[in-house]
């Protein structure tokens, strides 16, 4: 066996990262201190000009603070009901379970276009039957203008997100639960403890290190989603909804301005390396546990 | 809890679960003026098969199957073949930048395709791979490449030294050990993994939209998500391809839901 | 093995994507927009094209308004894209001046083509010295009245914005007693940045209001006329409420729906809109007038210019096949395609002399109105950076007045500064 064996077995799945994820990679961190317009053509090193433009530039702090809620919130929502999910599936009812089980999971499988068409659909202000519920039910007086109000935008793609992304949360806390030795459970019944008692001081500290987990995971997936939010609202109305990753689709292929595109985009990545190692320092804490 | 009531709680949580899926199919299936009526109604009388023949006509929704499943075969094939030989390497080797290799595919997987799409654009224009079959499968093969060397680097090491050391001991070269004994043993990880595959190129959007144009290269999920926007909207038969699209993720997932889950798991895990 | 097997398999099945190599020149087509029974006309055309001209095939892919210049933008800048598309007259100068679009001037019958159409309209595809594009259907935006709505409340549609404002608010109710409003006066496209500001400007240009100046190198819409014309729509929004709340994400796909549905008053349409409302619903019909004018520009009602827009055929200039596409192109718009404008309700106005001076034309629904503010309207500025300062600029900031985040005057004047910018080439 030749020393450079596992080096050639490697060889090809390195050549494809290199040339899909590392050149492009470093060529828009160059890309970024130029100015490169399809429609004005490559002109030359601008420095940070692009930089400062997008800094200076309300539209991404209004992107940015966009991206934050939608990733905090719907990584938040979306663990609680996969909690109370994975908590309402624990309890084996014969079959049942199971099947409401792989109900549950559903909206994971679902690409996330038709996820968001099917909730554009179902959010539509004029044939919706959100909004036909909401009113029949008294909630509201008159249909909400989901996606075409700037107040309700970014709360209908958050809805969306959530119902997409919770079921792999109630699938990992199962498996968390699971874990959980029912000694722990039994002794606190001897000693008097209510289930509630019994869920804080030991289903959640047990769950904490899953939790922990999901929450950094569906945090830094979230400032990547540009498929759900791009369907349902291609960032609008007047950038309501505008995250990240479509405003770099903005910038690059609708303004044409590849050079602001890319110095938009190294500002994301390195803003999602520093939460991915903030990622792998979690994990490595748990591996530690 | 009472298990009656327990049991009504989650069927009703089902119904809304799937209240997105049920409402576009229940839309799938009704004519024109039943789907823009208020208020809405789940059933009509003139329900009909009709939008799932129309929509191969009104958008060319069958050229855009051929090129999903053209790119998604390709890539699964190129993602596997390419993938069993790195995740073995890392599987059964131990050399210098071992964990260096493995870092780059773990923090790859979390790469916001919006750091390459520039650069990926401009050199899919110079190489004139823009709008072809053959530049998606590349690129959808290297977007898939590093879960799928994760995963069956996982299910490689579920497969003990000592199958292969007797292989060698056989006379088999490291490739055939690989091919003969290693690979069959793998095989329902990697058909799991080769499911998996398939599906992210599947459900692939994002590439798929910047990097082709013309009818004869889209794919399905650039169809349906660019559709919003034509003068005569036809929600019927766009919910009809949107049903269609996902049966292929559903039928499997009910097929093979432990393997999900695995999958699942191990891609956040490892 | 059986990798093998599929390896093979898998390169048999790419070798058939490649296309089969005969000796029929293929002309790819992208028609953008269109009503249905358009798209539909255009499909027979190119079919009997298709079988008079062996030798050439041309394709035909029917794509949205929506993102027509995105993709137009990144297929030419990358080499690729269709022979032959449909654009608005106005990408005469940015495409054309950025060499994506061959002159059509080049083609040794040219001249004799070029006299087959209307002076003016022609004019519009040109940017310099050189002619882009063959005149397709020709646009002037207008006020369309549901006249069932309007009927039933018993007023004329409107010519004053006074009288706009208030046909607007009485035609905003509760039609059914249930206590919520389903019934609005207007409804604005603001779902697509381009359609909602070709909407917006008709009010600004019939207030004398110009987008820029003359020679094309100052912005001119930010006066206190222009601040007034957005100030209407941001009134009727914020105070009257008779605009339709969801405006900000509704194409005409929408529109279509609400008009169908009696359930809004007015919009500001072209030539499209009947055939496409009555595709959909054929019982409905309209009161077509001119934009209303300002109170105290009334005099100058007839005379008041609107928008004018045209969808002409370019042809790209990095076809390989530009004999095959000119001969296409000029069969697509000759007069015989030019009468079935006038004769089939496919929602688009000649532009061929004769189908214009046709008998049949003045049977044409609205032609009248639609003919008479063609004589006034004016185009877009022809100048290479319209487009995305229309789209980019323009559009974002007149959506954020309508909705109140911003006043009108603000919006202008944001809006105008970095207008100029761009004119000015500093952005």
């Amino acid at each position: 066996m030749r020393k450079s064996t596992p080096y050639l077995l490697l060889l090809p799945a390195l050549l494809f990262t290199f040339f899909v994820l590392v050149y492009p990679l470093a060529q828009n961190l160059v890309n970024s201190f130029r100015q490169v317009s399809l429609i004005r053509g490559s002109g030359g090193w601008v420095g940070v000009q692009n930089y400062a433009k997008i800094f200076g530039d309300s539209l991404f702090w209004l992107s940015f603070r966009n991206t934050l809620i939608y990733a905090i919130a719907g990584t938040m929502l979306s663990v609680l009901t996969g909690l109370g999910f994975a908590l309402l599936l624990h309890e084996k009812i014969g079959r049942i379970t199971s099947l409401m089980g792989f109900l549950y999971t559903i909206p994971w499988v679902i690409s996330p276009v038709v996820a968001g068409f099917a909730w554009k659909w179902l959010l539509n202000d004029n044939y919706g039957i959100i909004n036909y519920w909401l009113v029949q039910t008294g909630i509201v007086n008159e249909g909400i203008t989901w996606l075409g109000d700037v107040h309700t935008a970014l709360i209908g793609v958050i809805v969306a997100r959530v119902w997409q992304f919770y079921p792999f949360a109630m699938v990992m806390l199962m498996a968390g639960l699971q874990t959980i030795p029912q000694e722990q459970y039994e002794a606190a019944s001897v000693d008097g403890a209510t289930p509630l008692q019994r869920f804080i001081h030991i289903t959640l500290p047990n769950l904490r290190s899953v939790m922990s987990v999901l929450l950094v995971l569906g945090v830094i997936w979230s400032f990547n989603d540009f498929n759900m939010v791009f369907v349902m609202t291609r960032g609008g109305p007047i950038n309501a909804s505008m995250v990240l990753p479509v405003l770099v689709r903005e910038f690059s292929f609708v303004h044409f301005d590849l050079g602001r595109g890319s110095a938009l985009s190294v500002m994301v990545f390195v803003l999602l390396a520093s939460m991915s190692f903030f990622y792998l320092k979690v994990l490595a804490k748990r591996e530690a546990q | 809890m009472n298990k009656v009531v327990r049991v009504t709680v989650m069927v009703i949580l089902a119904f809304f679960v799937l209240l997105p899926f049920l409402w576009t199919m229940s839309t799938s299936l009704k004519p024109l003026p039943e789907v823009n009526r208020y208020p809405p109604e789940w059933f009509s009388p003139t329900m009909s098969l009709t939008p799932y023949v129309d929509m191969f006509f009104y958008l060319p929704f069958s050229t855009y199957t051929l090129n999903s499943l053209m790119v998604a075969l390709g890539a699964t094939i190129l993602t596997l073949t390419f993938g069993s030989l790195a995740g073995y390497a890392f599987s059964r080797f131990q050399f210098r930048g071992k964990h260096l290799f493995l870092l780059i595919f773990l923090l790859s997987q979390m790469l916001p395709g919006a750091s390459v799409i520039v650069p990926l654009f401009q050199l899919a224009k110079e190489s004139g791979l823009y709008d072809t079959h053959v530049g998606l499968i590349l690129i959808h093969t290297a977007l898939l490449l590093p879960f799928v060397i994760w995963l069956l680097y996982g299910f490689f090491n579920a497969i003990p030294m000592e199958v292969e050391d007797a292989a060698l001991i056989d006379g088999c070269s490291r490739l055939q050990a690989l091919r003969r004994v290693i690979l069959p043993l793998a095989l329902p990880g990697i058909g799991a993994t080769a499911i998996f595959a398939f599906l992210g190129s599947w459900n692939e959007f994002f590439f798929a939209l910047i990097l082709t144009a013309s009818d004869s290269t889209r794919t399905i999920p650039v169809g349906i998500g660019l559709f919003v926007g034509e003068y005569m909207d036809v929600w019927n038969q766009m919910s009809a391809a949107a049903v269609l699209f996902s049966l292929p993720p559903l039928l499997l997932f009910l097929l093979m839901r432990r393997t999900f889950i695995r999958g699942l798991a191990a891609g956040a895990l490892k | 093995m059986k990798h093998r097997a599929i390896l093979i398999a898998f390169v048999v099945l790419i070798s058939f994507s490649c296309g089969k190599k005969d000796n029929v020149v293929e002309v790819q087509f992208w028609n953008f927009g269109g009503t249905v029974n358009f798209m539909k006309w255009v499909r027979q055309r190119i079919e009997t094209f298709n079988q008079t001209h062996p030798g050439i095939r041309v394709v035909q892919s029917d794509k949205s308004w929506n993102m027509i210049r995105e993709i137009l933008y990144a297929n030419f800048s990358a080499g690729v894209g269709p022979d032959v598309m449909t654009v608005h007259a106005n990408y005469a100068a940015e495409f054309g001046g950025a060499g994506f679009f061959y002159p059509l001037n080049k083609f040794p019958d040219f001249e004799e083509v070029k006299r087959k159409y209307e002076p003016n309209l022609f004019e519009s595809g040109r940017y310099k010295d050189d002619y882009y594009g063959l005149p397709s259907a020709a646009i002037a935006f207008v006020l369309v009245c549901n006249k069932a709505l309007f009927d039933r409340e018993g007023i004329r549609p409107p010519k004053t914005w006074s009288e706009f404002r208030e046909a607007a608010k009485r035609l905003t109710k509760d039609t059914n007693g249930d206590g919520t409003i389903d019934q609005y006066g207007l409804v604005v496209m603001g779902g697509d940045k381009g359609g909602f500001a070709y909407r917006l400007i008709p009010f600004f240009l019939k207030a004398g209001v110009n987008f820029m100046s003359d020679d094309m190198t100052k912005i001119t819409f930010n006066t206190p006329r222009g601040v007034a014309a957005l100030k209407l729509f941001a009134d009727m929004y914020q105070t009257d409420h008779s605009i339709t709340p969801g405006f900000l994400a509704y194409t005409l796909s929408e529109i279509n729906d609400l008009f169908s549905g009696n359930r809004v008053a007015m919009s500001i349409e072209g030539p499209w809109f009947r055939a496409m409302v009555q595709e959909k619903s054929p019982g409905n019909d309209f009161y077509t007038v001119p934009v209303p004018v300002p109170d105290d520009m009334i005099a100058q009602y007839d005379t008041a210019p609107t928008l004018q827009d045209m969808v002409m055929y370019p042809i790209s200039a990095q076809s390989k096949h530009l004999e095959e596409t000119w001969e296409f192109l000029k069969y697509i718009r000759n007069e015989e395609s030019d009468m079935a404008y006038v004769r089939a309700n496919l929602g688009a106005i000649a532009t061929t002399n004769f189908a214009l001076n046709s008998p049949e034309a003045e049977q044409y629904p609205d032609m009248q109105v639609y003919r008479h503010e063609l004589q006034h309207a004016r185009p877009w500025p022809a100048h290479p950076a319209i487009i995305p300062i229309v789209n980019n600029v323009l559009a974002p900031y007149g959506q954020k007045a309508i909705a109140g985040e911003i006043t009108p005057q603000e919006a202008l004047d944001l809006a105008a500064k970095e207008a100029q910018e761009i004119v000015e080439g500093k952005k």
